[in-house]
C-alpha cells in the first residue's frame, strides 16, 4: 500500500542515529537506506546487539549518551552532518533516570553536535507534551502550550518536553548560529517491534477482554505506523539541510522548519475501539459486533478503582484500571497540517497496512518462540 | 386523506409526525416565485419542473430571483437530454447526433422531439420543448453560455457511453469508469451550478479554483443514488455498480440479491458506501463557500438527504430486496435543519457519520477504512467549527532549572506570607500588651471587668454559673455594690 514515487533522493551525508537499535530508531536506519541509499549511518546505542542493519554503510557504536567523552569520541571520529536523537528513559523509570537520560543525555548530545559542526539535529519528542491527562485533545496543533511540571501527570512526558525545549533553543544559538534543530512529535507509534500498543491489545484479546467496550466509542484516536514516523524524521532532516544551504537566511515563518516542532501521525484518526477491533480481527478474532458488552465510562471507572484497591492488597495489577478506562474513552487526535505544509509530509503506509504488519510480526514471533521451546 | 395505516404509523411515531407538521407550518421560503410576472411559456416550464422532479422542484422554486429561471431551465435542459439518453426505444443513429448537438438545439426556435417511446415518463417535456427554448432565449447571455457549455460536455459524454457497446452489455467496469460516469451525469451539474452561482454573485468565486469540491458535490449525490437504487436497476437490467467492486464478492451481479450471499453482498455495499463517504468532507467544504440562504438550502438539502440515505443503506440487507428510502418524518427533520446554517448541516453529517461507524462490522474488509472516513468527516468539522478552545498558555515550566526555580519561588512566597502574618500578629500583641499595662498602672480593675464579662457573656448564652442567676434581686445587689 506504499504510495511513494520512485524519485532519486539525494544522500543525507553522514547521519548519527542515537538509539538506532530501538523500536523507532532501527526503522529510521532502515528507512534511510531505503530512501537515501548513499547515506552513511553511525548508530549510537547503549547496546547494539539487536535490530542491526546488514547494510555496509552502517556502523554500530556501543555508547552511553550520559557519558560526554564517549559521545564526543564517536562524533569526533564520524563527523556527522545530521544527528537524529530518538533516545529517552523508559516511561516507567524513576525520575532521576528521566533527568539523567532524557534531559542530561540530550544536552550532552547537543553540545557534542555543536562542537563537531553538525548541520541538522532532529529530536524525537512526543505528542503527549500538550496533553495534561484531564482535558481531551480534539484536533490539537503545535500552537498548543506545553504541559509540564505539576500539571503533567507523567514525569516521562515532562522530561521529553524539557528536552524538546532545550533542542529548539539550541537552534541558531548565538555561539553556534549554523546549528539547526527541530522536533518531531509522534502519536501512538505502532509497528514491527512495538512493545507498547499492539502487544497489549493482542494480549487483551487472548484474555477475552475484547468482549467488553468501555464508553460510547465515539472518541477518535491517533495511531501512527512506525515507518511514517521515520519518514517524518527524514523529511525534517532534509528540510534542515536545505535551510543550512541558504544560511544565514531565515525562511518565511510559514515555511520554516528549524526551531519548530511537528506532530507526525498517520493523519487517519479512528475511533479507539474500532482500532482495537481491527487489531483483534488481524489476531484471528471473529466475534460479531453484536456480542460486545457495553460498559459506561462511569461504571468501568468505579469497577476499575475498586479492583485496583483490591488487587493492591494482593500485590498485583488488575486487568481493568482507571488509567486504561481513561485511555480508551478519551479523544486524542492532532492536526498534522503544519507537517504537511512545511515538511511535505504525507503518510507512506496506511493505517490498515500498518496494523497488518505489526500484528503479523507479533504472531510470527510467537510461532518462532514456540518452535524454540519445542526443540 | 392519509390511509388508516399511515395514521396508525404516525400514532406510534409521534416524533416524525411532529417534524412533518413543523416543516409544513413553519418553513417560509426565502424567496417566493412571483407568478403574476410570468408569461405562459415560463408558467409551462415550471409546470414541467413539477412534473419531472419531485425532490428538486421545491428547492429550485425558492431560489433567489436572479437564479430562479436559469437554474429551472438548466434542470429542464438536462432532464430533456437524459430522457433521450435513457430511452432504449430510440435507435443509436437517431440518438447520438441529438445528444452531441443538444447545445445548439437550445437555440433552434420551435424545436420539439416526439420520437420517445410512450412509456417514457418525461416524454411530454420534449414534445413541448419549444417553451424551454423560448424562455432560454430570454436568459442573460452569461448564464446561457454556462448552460450551453455544460450541455455540450454532458451530451458528448452521454453519447460516448451510448456508443460504448461494452458498457451497454456489462455496465460499468472499473471504479475509474464509475467515477467518470458520475462525472458526466452529476459532476458536470455541480460545475454548471457553481458557475451560475458565482456569476450571480451568491457563491465565493474561490469555489471555481477548487474543482474537486464541486465534483464531489455531484459525485456524492449520484453515488448515493446508485447505491440506493441497486435493486431497481437490477430489475431493469442496468449495472452501475462497477464490476471491479462486485466481482470481489460475487461472480454474477444478480447473485448480490440471493439470500445465501447476504454477507458478501453487504461487504460489496460497504465498499460502495466507502467510495461515496470519502467525498462527504468536500461537500461540507463546498457549502462553506455559499453566500446566499436560498442557494445554501438548495445545495444543502440534497447533501444531508444523501448522507442519511447512506446510513440507511449501510449494513442493511433489505437494500438488495426492495427499494428503500428515508422516512418522510426524517426527511422533514433534515430539511428543517438543512435550511439554517452550515453548523447545523455539519451536526447532521457528524450525527450520521457516527451512526454509520456504530454499525461498522469489524470483520468487513472495508471496516477500518470506513472508520477512517467517518473520522475524517469529524476532523474536518473540527477544523471549521472547533469544539474545543485552545488552552490559554498555562505557563508550564520549560526546563528542570525553571521548574526548580518556580518551586523555590513558590516556597519563598509561602515563607514571605508566614513572616508577614507573624510580624503583624506580634505588633498587635505588643500594642495591646502596652495599653493593658498602662491601664493597670493607672489603676484599672481587670478582676471586676473580667467577672462582669463572664456574667454578661453567660446571659448572652442564657447560661450562668449559678442556677439562680436570673433572680432580679441578686442582680440588684450586684448593681448596688457596683454603684
Amino acid at each position: 500500500m506504499s504510495n511513494e514515487g520512485k524519485i532519486a533522493i539525494p544522500s543525507l551525508g553522514k547521519v548519527v542515529v542515537v538509539g538506532g537499535c530501538g523500536f523507532l530508531g532501527h526503522h529510521i536506519v532502515n528507512r534511510i537506506f531505503k530512501r537515501h541509499p548513499d547515506t552513511k549511518v553511525a548508530v549510537v546505542d547503549l547496546r547494539t546487539n539487536t535490530n542491526r542493519s546488514s547494510n555496509p554503510n552502517a556502523s554500530y557504536h556501543d555508547t552511553d549518551i550520559t557519558d560526554p567523552n564517549a559521545v564526543m569520541k564517536v562524533f569526533g571520529q564520524f563527523r556527522p552532518d545530521v544527528v537524529i536523537h530518538t533516545v529517552a528513559a523508559l516511561p516507567f523509570a524513576k525520575p532521576a533516570m528521566h533527568d539523567k537520560v532524557t534531559i542530561e543525555g540530550t544536552n550532552i548530545l547537543l553540545r557534542a553536535a555543536q562542537e563537531v559542526g553538525v548541520k541538522a539535529f532532529v529530536y524525537t519528542s512526543s505528542a503527549s507534551v500538550i496533553l495534561d491527562g484531564k482535558t481531551e485533545l480534539v484536533n490539537g496543533d503545535e500552537t498548543w502550550p506545553l504541559v509540564t511540571g505539576k500539571k503533567q501527570p507523567e514525569y516521562y512526558t515532562t522530561t521529553k518536553a524539557y528536552a524538546e525545549v532545550a533542542v529548539l533553543e539550541a537552534n541558531r544559538s548565538p555561539s553556534y548560529p549554523n546549528f539547526l534543530t527541530c522536533a518531531i512529535r509522534p502519536a501512538g507509534i505502532i509497528g514491527e517491534g512495538d512493545v507498547q500498543t499492539l502487544p497489549k491489545m493482542v494480549t487483551a484479546c487472548r484474555k477475552g477482554q475484547h468482549k467488553f467496550q468501555v464508553g460510547d466509542n465515539n472518541n477518535l484516536f491517533d495511531f501512527t505506523y512506525v515507518e511514517n514516523v521515520a519518514h517524518g524524521h527524514l523529511l525534517a532532516a532534509q528540510a534542515l539541510l536545505h535551510t543550512h544551504k541558504i544560511l544565514p537566511t531565515i525562511p518565511l515563518d510559514t515555511e520554516r522548519v528549524d526551531g519548530e516542532a511537528f506532530f507526525i501521525t498517520n493523519g487517519q484518526p479512528v475511533y479507539f475501539w474500532d482500532f482495537a477491533r481491527a487489531v483483534w480481527h488481524e489476531t484471528g478474532d471473529r466475534m460479531p459486533l453484536s456480542s460486545v458488552w457495553h460498559l459506561s465510562h462511569e461504571f468501568a471507572m468505579a469497577i476499575g478503582t475498586i479492583l485496583v484497591w483490591a488487587f493492591w492488597l494482593l500485590g498485583r495489577t488488575p486487568n481493568l484500571t482507571p488509567a486504561q478506562v481513561r485511555y480508551s474513552t478519551m479523544t486524542k487526535y492532532h492536526s498534522i497540517d503544519k507537517a504537511k505544509k512545511r515538511l511535505g509530509y504525507a503518510p507512506v503506509v496506511d493505517l490498515g497496512e500498518g496494523i497488518k504488519r505489526g500484528v503479523k510480526y507479533i504472531l510470527d514471533q510467537e510461532v518462532a518462540e514456540s518452535e524454540k521451546k519445542g526443540q | 386523506m392519509p390511509s388508516p395505516l399511515t395514521m396508525l404509523y404516525y400514532l406510534v411515531h409521534p416524533n416524525e409526525l411532529r417534524s412533518i407538521i413543523q416543516w409544513k407550518t413553519w418553513h417560509n421560503p426565502v424567496h417566493e416565485r412571483d407568478e403574476s410576472k410570468e408569461g405562459p411559456a415560463l408558467k409551462r416550464c415550471f409546470h414541467f419542473l413539477d412534473l419531472t422532479s419531485r425532490s428538486f422542484s421545491a428547492v429550485i422554486k425558492e431560489l433567489h430571483p436572479e437564479l430562479l429561471v436559469p437554474v429551472c431551465l438548466f434542470y429542464l435542459v438536462l432532464r430533456g437530454l437524459d430522457t433521450i439518453e435513457d430511452d432504449m426505444t430510440i435507435s443509436l443513429q437517431t440518438k447520438e447526433p441529438i445528444l452531441r448537438d443538444f447545445d445548439n438545439i437550445l437555440e433552434r426556435d420551435g424545436w420539439t422531439f416526439t420520437e420517445n417511446g410512450p412509456n417514457e415518463k418525461d416524454r411530454q417535456l420534449l414534445v413541448e420543448f419549444n417553451v424551454v427554448i423560448e424562455e432560454f432565449k430570454k436568459v442573460k447571455p452569461a448564464y446561457r453560455d454556462i448552460i450551453k457549455d455544460i450541455t455540450k460536455k454532458m451530451g458528448n459524454g452521454m453519447a460516448d457511453y451510448c456508443n460504448n457497446a461494452e458498457h451497454n452489455v456489462n455496465g460499468v467496469n472499473t471504479i475509474a469508469d464509475y467515477e467518470l460516469y458520475c462525472h458526466y451525469v452529476a459532476g458536470l451539474v455541480g460545475e454548471g451550478l457553481t458557475r451560475l452561482f458565482v456569476e450571480g454573485k451568491v457563491a465565493n468565486p474561490a469555489l471555481l479554483n477548487r474543482p474537486e469540491l464541486m465534483e464531489s458535490m455531484g459525485q456524492f449525490l449520484q453515488q448515493v443514488n446508485i447505491i440506493r437504487d441497486i435493486k431497481e436497476d437490477m430489475v431493469d437490467k442496468r449495472r452501475f455498480w462497477p464490476k471491479e467492486v462486485w466481482t470481489k464478492y460475487v461472480t454474477n451481479f444478480e447473485d448480490l440479491s440471493k439470500p445465501e450471499n447476504k454477507e458478501v453482498a453487504l461487504q460489496a455495499s460497504s465498499e460502495m458506501i466507502l467510495l461515496a463517504l470519502r467525498r462527504a468532507d468536500d461537500c461540507l467544504y463546498y457549502l462553506a463557500g455559499i453566500k446566499e440562504q436560498s442557494v445554501f438550502n438548495f445545495c444543502a438539502i440534497p447533501q444531508t438527504m444523501a448522507i442519511a440515505t447512506l446510513d440507511l443503506c449501510f449494513q442493511n440487507p433489505v437494500l438488495f430486496q426492495r427499494n428503500i428510502k428515508i422516512k418522510k418524518g426524517d426527511a422533514c427533520q433534515l430539511m428543517i435543519e438543512s435550511t439554517q446554517n452550515l453548523q447545523l448541516v455539519c451536526d447532521i453529517f457528524r450525527k450520521y457519520a457516527r451512526k454509520i461507524h456504530q454499525k461498522n462490522n469489524p470483520h468487513d474488509p472495508n471496516f477500518l477504512n470506513i472508520s477512517i472516513a467517518c473520522g475524517k468527516i469529524e476532523q474536518f468539522i473540527e477544523t471549521i467549527f472547533p469544539s474545543q478552545k485552545k488552552p490559554v498558555n498555562m505557563a508550564s515550566p520549560l526546563s528542570v532549572a525553571q521548574a526548580e526555580k518556580e518551586r523555590k519561588e513558590a516556597q519563598e512566597a509561602k515563607w514571605d506570607i508566614i513572616y508577614m502574618v507573624s510580624a503583624v500578629m506580634l505588633t498587635i500583641f505588643f500594642i495591646t500588651g502596652s495599653m493593658l499595662f498602662v491601664a493597670w498602672l493607672a489603676g484599672a480593675r481587670f478582676d471586676i471587668a473580667f467577672s462582669e464579662f463572664r456574667q454578661q457573656f453567660g446571659e448572652l448564652m442564657s447560661l450562668s454559673d449559678k442556677p439562680d442567676a436570673r433572680d432580679p434581686s441578686e442582680n440588684m445587689v450586684i448593681n448596688h455594690s457596683e454603684l
